[in-house]
C-alpha cells in the first residue's frame, strides 16, 4: 500500500519524492529509528580507573572518544547522506556515557551552532586555528587544557568519521566519496555541503546536545546555485538530498512518545529559519528555501520547527509557498517579522550586520547563531501579581486605594524580582585582570564549543564567556493574564465600584466561592486582551512596557558586564505546570483553569477572530521584547480551504509585518484537535467554527453537532 | 422637502459583525449581518435575522438563577412561576435591560442598534488585512430591506477604498438594483429553488422577482456568484438544476454557482428564540449528493465556484 501522510487540510499533501523515500520518511516519523536508538542507551566507562577522580576535561574527552568509537553505525537504504545519532540517552539531553551506572554530565541545548565556517574551512581548518592559538604564551593553563580538549574532540570526530567511511565504502560509494572530502575539508558542491552540515549536526547530537540548524537556505543557497548553473544537479535530485537530512532528523522520534504524530512540536530543538536578509541586507531566499518548503509540505515533519523571516519585500512566491504548508497544520511554518526583530536586537547593542543574521535557539527566542551562549529564565507574572494582591496561601490580603497604587506595587515587586534574577545570573562572573571571567571554571562541553565562534579565539568554553555573546533572558509568563486581571480589577473595583478591593481579594482567595453572579459578570461583560479593544489592550501594553523597561534599566546599571540581560515573553507550556501554584483570577477563572500561553490571549477570552488577536498582540511595543514574544493562533481548517485560504494566510503574514508583530505561529486545528476539544472543552473555549453564514464556538455546541463538524473536517466538498 | 438625515444618524440592527471571514467573498472579509428578511425559509439557519424588531436569545443552560432579569424588567417578560423561569416574549418592548444585566450570557441581545459610523469603525479596523481582495460583506437576513441605509453603508465603504460584497436573496424592489450595482463589487446571489411552486411553499415568496432582479443586475454589468442551497429530497432534483443552469447561461457576468449543502447548524437557535426547532437531519445532503449535483450542473455548462 502506498504511503499517505495526514493533513489538517482538505487539499492532500503533494507527492514529489519517490515512494521509497516516502516510505523511509513514514518509518522514521513513526518511531522506527527512535525505538532502535533506545536499544543502545550509552557508552559505559566503568573500566576507566578512578574515572570519578579525573577533572572534567579528561572525563569529557574520554567520554566523547568512546562515544565516537562505539556508537552504533546506522545506514538507511534510501539515505543520500550519512551519520546518525544512535545513543538513546542523547534523546534525554545528557552525555550518553555512564560511570558506575550513572550519567555523569549534562549536555547543551538552546543554541544554534555555526556551520558557515565549517563549510568554508573544513574541520581541518579549525585544527590549524587551534594549533595557532596554542602558540600564544599568554594563555593560562586552563585555556591550554581547553584548547587541547577541542583537539581531542576533533580526534574523536575523525574516529567516528573513519567508521562511516568503512561502512559506506561498499554499500554507499557515493556517500563514501562525499565523506572522503567533508566535513574535514571545505565543501565544494551542494551534496557535499548537505553532508557536511549533517555530519557536524549529528555528531554534536550524538554527544547528547540539541543544537539548532538555523539558516539552512543561507548556508546552502550558493552551493545549489553553482551546481545548477554548471548542470551538476537537478532540483529534483537536490530535493531528494535535502529530504535525507529532514528524514534523518526525525531519527529521535519514538513510537511510544507519539501521542500526536506529525504535530510539529519542537521536540529536540533542531530549528530551521528560512528566508530574510543576510548581513549585508540582501535577501537570502533561494531555491533551497523552496526545497525545504516542498519537503515539509509533503512530509508532516514534526521534529524540525521551521520559521520564515518575513519583511515588507518578501516575495509573493515565498508567502504563497509558506501558506501552502501552513494549511496542512501542525504549526509549521511559523513567521518572524524580520524588520522588527532586527531593530529589537540592535536596540540591545548588537551591530546591524550581526542582528541581520539572527536565527533562534530551539523554540523561537532569537539569537546570533554560532556566536551565542544563551539561557532563558522563566518566571510566572501571575505569581508576582498574586503576591502583590496578597491572595496566596498564608498571605495577608492587601489593600489598595487606587489602580495606580496597585500598579506601582506590582511593578516594584516585578523590578525587585528581576533584580534578584540578574544578581543570581551575574554572581558567577567577575572582573579580574582586566577582563570578565567565570568565577568557577568547570571545563565542559567542548563539542559545542568547537562550533561556537569566540571559543577558540578566547580559548574559553561555551558557558564560560567563550562565545562572542552571552545572553541571559528573563521570560515573563502569564503576561496576558496579568493584563486581564488588572483590567478586571480596574473595571469592577475602581471604576464601576461593584465590589470593594478587599472583598474581591477574599473572593479570589476563596476561588470565587460565594459570588457567582459577579464571576459571570467579569467573564461575560468585560472585554479582555485579544479582541482589538483599545482599553483592554492598553493593560497588556502597560504590562509589556513595564517589564521591558525594568529589565533594561537593570542591565543599564551594569553596562560594563558583558552578559546581555534581555526580556522575553513566554510560557512554553508552563501554564500547565503553574496550575497548582496559581490562584483564582479577577477575570473570573478559578484555580486550576488553564491560562494564557506565551503572548496569546487567555483561552476563552478572545472571541473576535484571528485578525483581532493579531491586532491586539501587535499593539504592545514588541520591539522592546528583544528576546521574543510569541503569538499562537489556532485556525479551523475550513477557514483556510482552497485558494482563498492561501490568500488569507498571506494577508495575515503581511499584516503581522505592517502592524509590528514579533513571532506568530498559526496552527490549523484538525479533526484530532477537535476530538480533544470535545474531551477537554475548558482548554478549547475560544476555538470557533465557521460554516457558511453562521459561526459558533466549538465547545458550546451539542455533542452530536460537534460530531457533525468533525465529520465535515474529514470530508471534502 | 424631506429632512436629510446625516449618515451618522442612520441606525441599523446588526446581529453580528464577524471579522476574519474567508468564505463570503474573496480575501479576508468582515461580514456585517443585518436583521430583517422578507423570506421565511423553512430551512433558515439564521432565524434571529428574520424579524427586524428586537429579540433576545434565552439559553437556559447558561442561567445561574440570579433572577436579575426579573428585577429589571418592567413589563413582566421574565417571571417566576412554580420556581420556573417563564418568558412572555409578547410583552417585550425591546428595552434590552434583561440582556444587559444578565451576568452569565443566558439572555443575549440578538442584535445591537449600530450607527453606520460604528459599523464602519469595526470594518476599517481590519483594513490592514484586506489587501487588494478582501473587504466588507453585508449579509443578513436580507440587507436590501434596509434600502437607503444599506446604500449609505456601502457608499461609505467604497469611499474608504474597501471592496464590497453583498449577500442577497434578491427579493427586493428592482429600483434599488441600479444604486447597488454602482456600489457592490460582487453579489452573492441566493437562488434557493428553481421550482417556483416549491419556492412559494418553502420561502413564502415567488422566485420570479429574485430571478428578474438577478438578470437586471447582470444587465448592469455586475459580477455575481449564484449561491444555491442543496436540500436533500427538497430541491435536489433535475428541475432545480435545470433552472439554475438556464439562469446561469443567460447571465454575462456570473462567475459561477456555489453549492451550499443544507445543514442543521443554526436550527437550535430557534429554541433560544422561543420558537419551534426546525432541524431536518434527513435534509442534509451526503457527499454523494453533493458530487451528483456538481456533476449535473457541470454537465449543463455551469461553472462551479469553490471558495
Amino acid at each position: 500500500m502506498k504511503v499517505k501522510f495526514r493533513t489538517a487540510s482538505k487539499t492532500p499533501r503533494p507527492i514529489r519524492l519517490s515512494e521509497g523515500i516516502r516510505k523511509w520518511a513514514y518509518d522514521s516519523l513513526n518511531g522506527k529509528y527512535g525505538d532502535q536508538t533506545m536499544l543502545t542507551p550509552c557508552v559505559v566507562l566503568d573500566d576507566i580507573e578512578d574515572f570519578h577522580l579525573l577533572d572534567n576535561f579528561d572525563k569529557y574527552d574520554i567520554s566523547i572518544r568512546r562515544i565516537a568509537e562505539q556508537a552504533p553505525i546506522r545506514i538507511c537504504d534510501e539515505e543520500l547522506i550519512s551519520g546518525a545519532a544512535t545513543f538513546g540517552n542523547a534523546i534525554s539531553h545528557v552525555i550518553p556515557a555512564t560511570y558506575n551506572g550513572k550519567i555523569w554530565s549534562y549536555s547543551i541545548s538552546h543554541l544554534t551552532i555555526d556551520y558557515e565556517k565549517m563549510l568554508k574551512v573544513g574541520i581541518n581548518g579549525y585544527e590549524k586555528e587551534i594549533d595557532g592559538r596554542l602558540t600564544d604564551d599568554t594563555l593560562t593553563e586552563y585555556q591550554v587544557r581547553f584548547l587541547l580538549s577541542l583537539k581531542s574532540t576533533i580526534e574523536s570526530m575523525k574516529i567516528w568519521h573513519r567508521r562511516y567511511l568503512e561502512a559506506t565504502k561498499e554499500s554507499k560509494p557515493e556517500v563514501y566519496d562525499l565523506l572522503l572530502r567533508v566535513p574535514f575539508e571545505p565543501a565544494r558542491t551542494f551534496h557535499e555541503a548537505v553532508q557536511a552540515i549533517w555530519f557536524e549536526f549529528s555528531f554534536v547530537r550524538l554527544c547528547g546536545n540539541w543544537p539548532g540548524i538555523g539558516r539552512i537556505d543561507y548556508l546552502l543557497g550558493s552551493y545549489l546555485k553553482a551546481d545548477l548553473k554548471e548542470g551538476r544537479i537537478t532540483l529534483g535530485r537536490a530535493r531528494d538530498i535535502l529530504a535525507s537530512l529532514f528524514i534523518k532528523g526525525c531519527e529521535w522520534i519514538r513510537n511510544e512518545s507519539l501521542g500526536n504524530p506529525g504535530s510539529g512540536d519542537a521536540q529536540h530543538y533542531q530549528n530551521i529559519v528560512l528566508a530574510g536578509i543576510d548581513s549585508e541586507g540582501i535577501e537570502v531566499t533561494n531555491e533551497v528555501t523552496y526545497l525545504v518548503l516542498d519537503i515539509v509540505e509533503e512530509l508532516p515533519i514534526s521534529d524540525f520547527p521551521i520559521s520564515i523571516r518575513v519583511n515588507h519585500k518578501s516575495s509573493e512566491r515565498l508567502l504563497r509557498r509558506a501558506a501552502m504548508v501552513i494549511r496542512h497544520g501542525g504549526g509549521v511554518v511559523a513567521m518572524y517579522n524580520e524588520e522588527l526583530v532586527i531593530h529589537a536586537m540592535m536596540n540591545d547593542g548588537y551591530p546591524e550586520d550581526e542582528a541581520r543574521m539572527f536565527a533562534n535557539d530551539g523554540c523561537w527566542e532569537v539569537q546570533i547563531p554560532g556566536k551565542t551562549d544563551f539561557c532563558y529564565m522563566p518566571f510566572d507574572g501571575m505569581q508576582i501579581l498574586n503576591q502583590v494582591l496578597g491572595i496566596c496561601e498564608g498571605q495577608q490580603i492587601s489593600d489598595f486605594q487606587s489602580f495606580e497604587e496597585l500598579f506601582e506595587a506590582y511593578s516594584n515587586r516585578l523590578n525587585s524580582d528581576l533584580e534578584g534574577l540578574y544578581n543570581a545570573v551575574t554572581r558567577g562572573y567577575e572582573f579580574k585582570d582586566g577582563k570578565w571571567v567565570c568565577r568557577d571554571l568547570g571545563g565542559l562541553p567542548s563539542v559545542v564549543s568547537l562550533f561556537e565562534q569566540g571559543c577558540i579565539e578566547n580559548a574559553m568554553p561555551y558557558n564560560e564567556l567563550g562565545p562572542k555573546y552571552t545572553v541571559r533572558s528573563p521570560h515573563i509568563g502569564g503576561a496576558p493574564d496579568v493584563a486581564n486581571s488588572l483590567c478586571a480589577i480596574d473595571s469592577i473595583v475602581f471604576r464601576d465600584k461593584l465590589i470593594g478591593f478587599k472583598d474581591l481579594m477574599e473572593l479570589l482567595h476563596n476561588d470565587w466561592d460565594g459570588n457567582e453572579p459577579l464571576r459571570q459578570y467579569v467573564r461575560n461583560k468585560i472585554i479582555y486582551y485579544g479582541n482589538d479593544d483599545d482599553i483592554a489592550d492598553s493593560y497588556m501594553t502597560r504590562v509589556v512596557d513595564t517589564f521591558a523597561e525594568s529589565v533594561r534599566s537593570i542591565a543599564a546599571t551594569h553596562a560594563d558586564c558583558p552578559i546581555k540581560y534581555i526580556p522575553g515573553i513566554s510560557t512554553f507550556g508552563r501554564q500547565i505546570e503553574w496550575l497548582d501554584s496559581r490562584m483564582a483570577t479577577a477575570f473570573g477563572y478559578r484555580k486550576g483553569d488553564i491560562l494564557s500561553g506565551n503572548g496569546s490571549p487567555t483561552p476563552g477570552t478572545d472571541f473576535s477572530g484571528a485578525t483581532a488577536i493579531i491586532k491586539s498582540y501587535c499593539k504592545a511595543n514588541l520591539e522592546l521584547i528583544s528576546c521574543g514574544a510569541a503569538l499562537d493562533i489556532k485556525i479551523f481548517p475550513e477557514t483556510l480551504a482552497g485558494e482563498n485560504g492561501i490568500q488569507s494566510l498571506k494577508a495575515l503574514m503581511k499584516a503581522v509585518v505592517s502592524l509590528g508583530g514579533f513571532f506568530v505561529q498559526i496552527d490549523v486545528v484538525d479533526a484530532d484537535t477537535l476530538l480533544e476539544a470535545q474531551k477537554h472543552p475548558d482548554d478549547y473555549r475560544s476555538l470557533s467554527v465557521r460554516v457558511s453564514g453562521w459561526n459558533a464556538r466549538f465547545v458550546t455546541l451539542s455533542d452530536d453537532w460537534q460530531r457533525m463538524i468533525i465529520e465535515r473536517t474529514t470530508q471534502s466538498i | 422637502m424631506m429632512n436629510k438625515i446625516t449618515e451618522s444618524d442612520m441606525i441599523l440592527p446588526v446581529t453580528k459583525i464577524q471579522r476574519f471571514c474567508t468564505h463570503d467573498g474573496p480575501g479576508i472579509r468582515t461580514v456585517v449581518f443585518l436583521k430583517g428578511c422578507p423570506l421565511r425559509c423553512v430551512w433558515c439557519h439564521n432565524p434571529e435575522t428574520q424579524l427586524i424588531k428586537y429579540e433576545f436569545f434565552w439559553n437556559e443552560n447558561l442561567c445561574i438563577g440570579c433572577r436579575m432579569c426579573m428585577s429589571v424588567c418592567e413589563h413582566n417578560v421574565h417571571i417566576e412561576k412554580d420556581k420556573q423561569h417563564i418568558i412572555e416574549r409578547s410583552r417585550c418592548v425591546g428595552c434590552r435591560k434583561c440582556a444587559e444585566i444578565c451576568p452569565s450570557g443566558a439572555i443575549e441581545n440578538c442584535s445591537q442598534d449600530k450607527s453606520i459610523n460604528e459599523i464602519m469603525s469595526v470594518v476599517i479596523s481590519d483594513k490592514v488585512f484586506y489587501g487588494k481582495d478582501g473587504g466588507i460583506t453585508v449579509s443578513g437576513g436580507e440587507p436590501t430591506v434596509h434600502g437607503e441605509k444599506l446604500i449609505t453603508l456601502l457608499g461609505q465603504a467604497k469611499r474608504q477604498g474597501i471592496n464590497t460584497v453583498l449577500e442577497t436573496c434578491g427579493y427586493c424592489d428592482p429600483n434599488i438594483i441600479s444604486s447597488l450595482a454602482e456600489l457592490v463589487d460582487l453579489f452573492l446571489w441566493d437562488i434557493k429553488d428553481g421550482c417556483d411552486e416549491r419556492h412559494m411553499e418553502n420561502t413564502g415568496v415567488s422566485n420570479k422577482r429574485i430571478i428578474d432582479n438577478l438578470k437586471l443586475a447582470d444587465s448592469l454589468g455586475v459580477r455575481t456568484i449564484m449561491r444555491c442551497i442543496l436540500i436533500r429530497t427538497v430541491n435536489d432534483d433535475i428541475k432545480n438544476f435545470e433552472t439554475i443552469a438556464k439562469i446561469y447561461r443567460e447571465l454575462s457576468h456570473c462567475e459561477g454557482v456555489e453549492i451550499i449543502p443544507y445543514h442543521t447548524f443554526g436550527c437550535s437557535k430557534n429554541i433560544t428564540l422561543g420558537r419551534e426547532e426546525n432541524a431536518h437531519r434527513e435534509w442534509m445532503p451526503m457527499q454523494s449528493d453533493i458530487s451528483h449535483a456538481v456533476k449535473m450542473l457541470r454537465g449543463m455548462g455551469v461553472k462551479i465556484h469553490k471558495h
